[in-house]
């Protein structure tokens, strides 16, 4: 399989009130081309950041601080504007959050369609609308419903029709920012359908952006789990969610209820991410862990192989077993 | 912390707010650049208006006479006379000190007006509702949709025109957005528990609306009595330009009206009709400037917006 | 639909309480009553058919109704000073303040609109910070002081235009709309429209500015950024359109608002408009052209706020096509 994304050491940084903070720091990350990846972490981690540096529109007061994105073989970065412009959406799409106002409130979605598709497609007009038709029967929506304005869909229409804009142009990647995070269970599911369906029958490759767990393990066969602007693991879906090797993936595991299995106890995780304007000194989730040795408040951990194609960046990585059996215990009782 | 924190704080309280808030407004001034340069640019004219009398070289009425006996008419700016002189032979820079206190006063006082009608009109709305609420507010309707000027200018024509008529003018007709505003913070304040608490103790609806709610309005009177200013000043000098002012007051409405009609444009005299209008621009940007930023003061959401 | 009857009938109530305030605004003036419609140097004729006009021998309340009854076919009595019905009067004037009024506002929300939009892509520049503050200065200028200067300039200073009227004295046209179209009459209306439009231009740049920001704020404008549309293209098909939106609402007020306002600049320029026409009706105690005049005014606005709202709701999709 042929690398289709190589993110090497990336670092973006925000300048408010005068600090300079590190939402992304360092992160390398590879995507295989027919291949979907969950980058998974809580809110404030930087992977809504990252997903927006890839894409090429960060906020004004946010900077890329080093590092670079190469898709297929180019580095983004390092292209003049007017290229990479060239390359939005033709090679590397993406799908917004469904609260979000992300569609004109003013343009039907047949003008939003056509905009995409001969702005960007060079296509005419004729074809561009039966492309735009194509693409909205892909998703499972009628076609009829061009006509409409955006807030007469409904959300989970309203996030297939995004879907079907991301698509309009068979790019190489699709990034998707919590695709469907603000929609009801059952739409999820609808949605999240919609979407493995796409991914087997076009060979799509995807980044999907969220926080919960059970969408990347429903979708993805790649996972990339994110704390406080570092990839702390990285492996394939089905190892790294059956046998963390970071004790952060271990709490967002105990963390997560599985409506499958008998009830068992949920643990949370203490505290909160560290102030990423004063990263704390070692490890990041130090503060937190309850496996820290001193050794982890001395140094970044590096990442370590733990089993084929998955690592984590975690000092006793090799005791993974160990620990997960402790973290799977109830809080009170004694750290190994 | 801003005086709108002290605000909420003292509406929960039920207390009005402390005199301790100027020195943070002091403060947050500031922060706020063009709130400062309104509050400077109008203690300086309100300074001026109040030493006129020193500060004026000349009597503005008196018709002047050069030595040689001619009348000093429409003399260029020089040494003796800083901005020249009218046709008539008055001198231009007296009338423009002594003009300041009018546009003031009327300012001032339709500031005071407007707030003081509007608060009275929003707590009694607000606080008492139903029928009241509703045909006050149905009367606030009617206002708003009447023009503004050409009311004043028939007012002024059948109540006659003088300062009072045409401070009393802008009142009535400035005070519908005051007390809309007012009667929503009424109603809102009206849930909070001070005043089940004060209505248990056996306190009258009266005492509640004037003793426990109205303290808490005044950053809000006083914000669309800052915006009145600006107004009130303008329909004067408009009104007195138009010829309905008083017939010997001076002020800078007047002054135009008094340029335009001796043909001062067409005589080019520029330091006649030009420092009166630039006054004029200056109070009212700084009524703006100091409403805009006390707006922001009370609502800090507005900041990012700019 | 049922949104717009009943902004109808809102305007119909406004329409008859600002009639009836009139009515007993100039009753209650001290004197005779029927110095409001009657002047004492009427000829008996006059006396007369005023009198049957307006029912001024009956009882107040009849009087009430046969007033509102004239209203409603536009029976305002005749001119003290012409002797002339005053609907007549008024109708003459009604299309130069018409005019004055609409071109100013044009010229003022076009520039408006385009202004604010360069200013808000300038966010954070000198340009910008120094625009600002100046642009609220136009607001806090009066209108008569800044058409004084734009006379005293282009008319006296360098007689590029005339100093006032509407029309070269003597100047004699086929028609009405001949008289309209002239040069000669464009050539007198350059000047007001200037005026007008300098003091109106700073609520559009204002408006449009703060708009433009919020709406570049928006997702939707992000996402454009992403599909790689033109710089171009996004401010204007997508932020500029959706900033606009407010625009036109406050286009159709302002041009109420402003036929009010215009009283001074007619003033100034002795352009023949309606406001004129109010201000020298009262400083000659013609009431019943006063009242007429005002009233016409007062329409106007109710009007336009009328069709503000109309407007509004058949721009916005989500309110033709209802919001979800």
């Amino acid at each position: 399989m042929s690398t289709l994304l190589a993110v090497d050491n990336l670092s973006v940084a925000y300048r408010r009130d005068g600090r300079a903070i590190r939402a992304v720091d360092g992160v390398d990350l590879t995507l295989p081309a027919g291949v979907m990846l969950g980058l998974v972490g809580e809110s404030g981690c930087g992977k809504s950041t990252l997903a927006r540096a890839l894409m090429g529109v960060l906020p004004g007061n946010a900077r890329i601080a080093g590092g670079s994105i190469r898709l297929a073989g180019e580095d983004l970065l390092a292209m003049a504007p007017a290229a990479r412009r060239a390359r939005l959406w033709r090679d590397i799409s993406f799908v917004p959050q469904t609260a979000m106002n992300a569609l004109d409130p003013v343009y039907r979605l047949r003008d939003q369609m056509r905009e995409v598709l001969t702005e960007r497609g060079g296509l005419p007009r004729a074809a561009a609308d039966r492309r735009a038709e194509e693409l909205f029967g892909a998703v499972g929506l009628d076609p009829r419903r061009l006509e409409d304005f955006p807030h007469q869909f409904s959300g989970g229409m309203r996030q297939r029709a995004t879907i079907a804009m991301a698509l309009a142009l068979s790019p190489k990647l699709i990034i998707a920012d919590e695709p469907v995070t603000a929609l009801d269970v059952i739409v999820q599911r609808q949605v999240l359908d919609t979407l493995r369906a796409l991914g087997r029958d076009l060979g799509l490759s995807a980044i999907i952006v969220t926080h919960d767990i059970s969408v990347v393990a429903y979708l993805c066969s790649l996972t990339a789990v994110m704390y406080a602007g570092r990839i702390v693991e990285y492996g394939p879906t089905a190892a790294l969610t059956r046998a963390p090797a970071h004790p952060y993936t271990m709490g967002l595991m105990n963390a997560s209820p599985d409506l499958d299995r008998a009830v068992e106890t949920l643990v949370a995780i203490d505290g909160a991410p560290p102030d990423l304007s004063r990263p704390p000194r070692g490890c990041r989730f130090a503060p937190r862990c309850r496996f820290a040795l001193p050794a982890c408040r001395e140094s970044e951990p590096a990442a370590v192989a733990v089993g084929d194609q998955h690592r984590s960046a975690c000092l006793r990585a090799g005791e993974a077993p160990a620990l997960r059996a402790a973290a799977g215990r109830a809080r009170t009782e004694a750290a190994p | 912390m801003a005086i709108a924190d002290i605000a909420r704080e003292g509406a929960a309280a039920g207390k009005p707010v402390p005199a301790g808030a100027l020195a943070r407004f002091a403060g947050y001034l500031w922060q706020n650049p063009s709130a400062l340069v309104g509050l400077v640019i109008y203690l300086v004219f309100v300074l001026v208006a109040l030493l006129a009398g020193l500060i004026a070289p000349y009597d503005p009425t008196e018709i002047l006479f050069a030595d040689d006996g001619q009348l000093a008419a429409s003399l260029p700016p020089s040494a003796a006379h800083l901005l020249g002189t009218t046709n008539l032979g008055r001198d231009v820079f007296s009338q423009l000190v002594l003009g300041a206190r009018p546009s003031l006063l009327v300012g001032i006082t339709a500031a005071l007006a407007v707030a003081t009608i509007g608060s009275l009109v929003g707590l009694v709305a607000g606080y008492l509702g139903g029928f009241v609420d509703r045909t006050l507010m149905r009367l606030a309707d009617l206002v708003l949709g009447l023009p503004f000027l050409p009311f004043v200018i028939v007012l002024v024509a059948l109540a006659g025109a003088s300062l009072q008529q045409i401070v009393l003018a802008v009142a009535l007709l400035l005070w519908p957005n005051a007390a809309r505003v007012i009667r929503s913070q009424v109603l809102t304040l009206s849930q909070r528990q001070f005043v089940e608490a004060a209505r248990v103790t056996g306190a009258s609806e009266w005492r509640i609306m004037f003793v426990h709610i109205a303290p808490n309005i005044v950053p809000l009177a006083f914000l669309y009595g800052s915006i009145a200013v600006g107004w009130a000043i303008l329909t004067e000098a408009s009104l007195s330009f138009l010829g309905f002012g008083k017939a010997d007051a001076i002020s800078w409405g007047t002054m135009l009206q008094d340029a335009y009609a001796s043909q001062a444009l067409d005589r080019q005299q520029f330091a006649w009709f030009v420092p009166p209008g630039i006054c004029l621009v200056l109070v009212v940007l700084a009524g703006f400037l100091i409403s805009r930023g006390y707006e922001e003061l009370l609502f800090p959401k507005l900041r990012e917006g700019r | 639909m049922a949104y717009f009857g009943r902004r109808l009938v809102h305007m119909l109530i406004v329409l008859w309480a600002i009639a009836t305030l009139l009515f007993l605004l100039f009753r209650l003036m001290p004197g005779d009553p029927t110095i409001a419609q009657i002047d004492p140097t009427f000829t008996e004729e006059q006396r007369q058919l005023v009198k049957a006009q307006f029912g001024l021998d009956r009882p107040l309340p009849e009087q009430y109704l046969i007033y509102m009854r004239n209203l409603a076919v536009g029976e305002f009595g005749l001119s003290f000073r012409q002797r002339r019905p005053v609907l007549g009067l008024v109708l003459e004037v009604l299309p130069n303040t018409l005019l004055l009024t609409l071109s100013a506002l044009i010229v003022a929300y076009a520039f408006g609109a385009l202004f604010g939009s360069y200013l808000a892509w300038r966010r954070g520049s000198l340009f910008e910070t120094v625009s600002v503050p100046l642009v609220l200065a136009t607001r806090a200028t009066p209108e008569f002081w800044l058409g004084m200067i734009v006379l005293a300039l282009f008319a006296f200073g360098l007689n590029w235009f005339p100093s006032g009227g509407a029309n070269s004295a003597g100047a004699r046209y086929a028609s009405e709309w001949g008289r309209i179209l002239s040069l000669d009459y464009l050539h007198h209306l350059v000047l007001p429209v200037l005026t007008l439009a300098i003091y109106l231009q700073g609520l559009p740049v204002l408006l449009m500015r703060s708009n433009m920001l919020e709406v570049m704020r928006e997702e939707f404008v992000t996402m454009a950024r992403m599909k790689g549309l033109s710089e171009r293209r996004i401010m204007l098909r997508h932020a500029a359109r959706n900033a606009l939106l407010p625009l036109v609402t406050a286009f159709a007020v302002g041009f109420g608002q402003s036929v009010g306002g215009n009283v001074v600049v007619e003033s100034v320029f002795s352009w023949p408009g309606l406001g004129r026409l109010l201000v020298n009706a009262v400083a000659n105690s013609d009431y019943p052209l006063a009242q007429g005049a005002f009233l016409i005014i007062a329409l106007v606005l109710v009007t336009m706020n009328f069709l503000a709202d109309l407007a509004y709701g058949l721009l916005d999709p989500r309110v033709v096509h209802g919001d979800r």
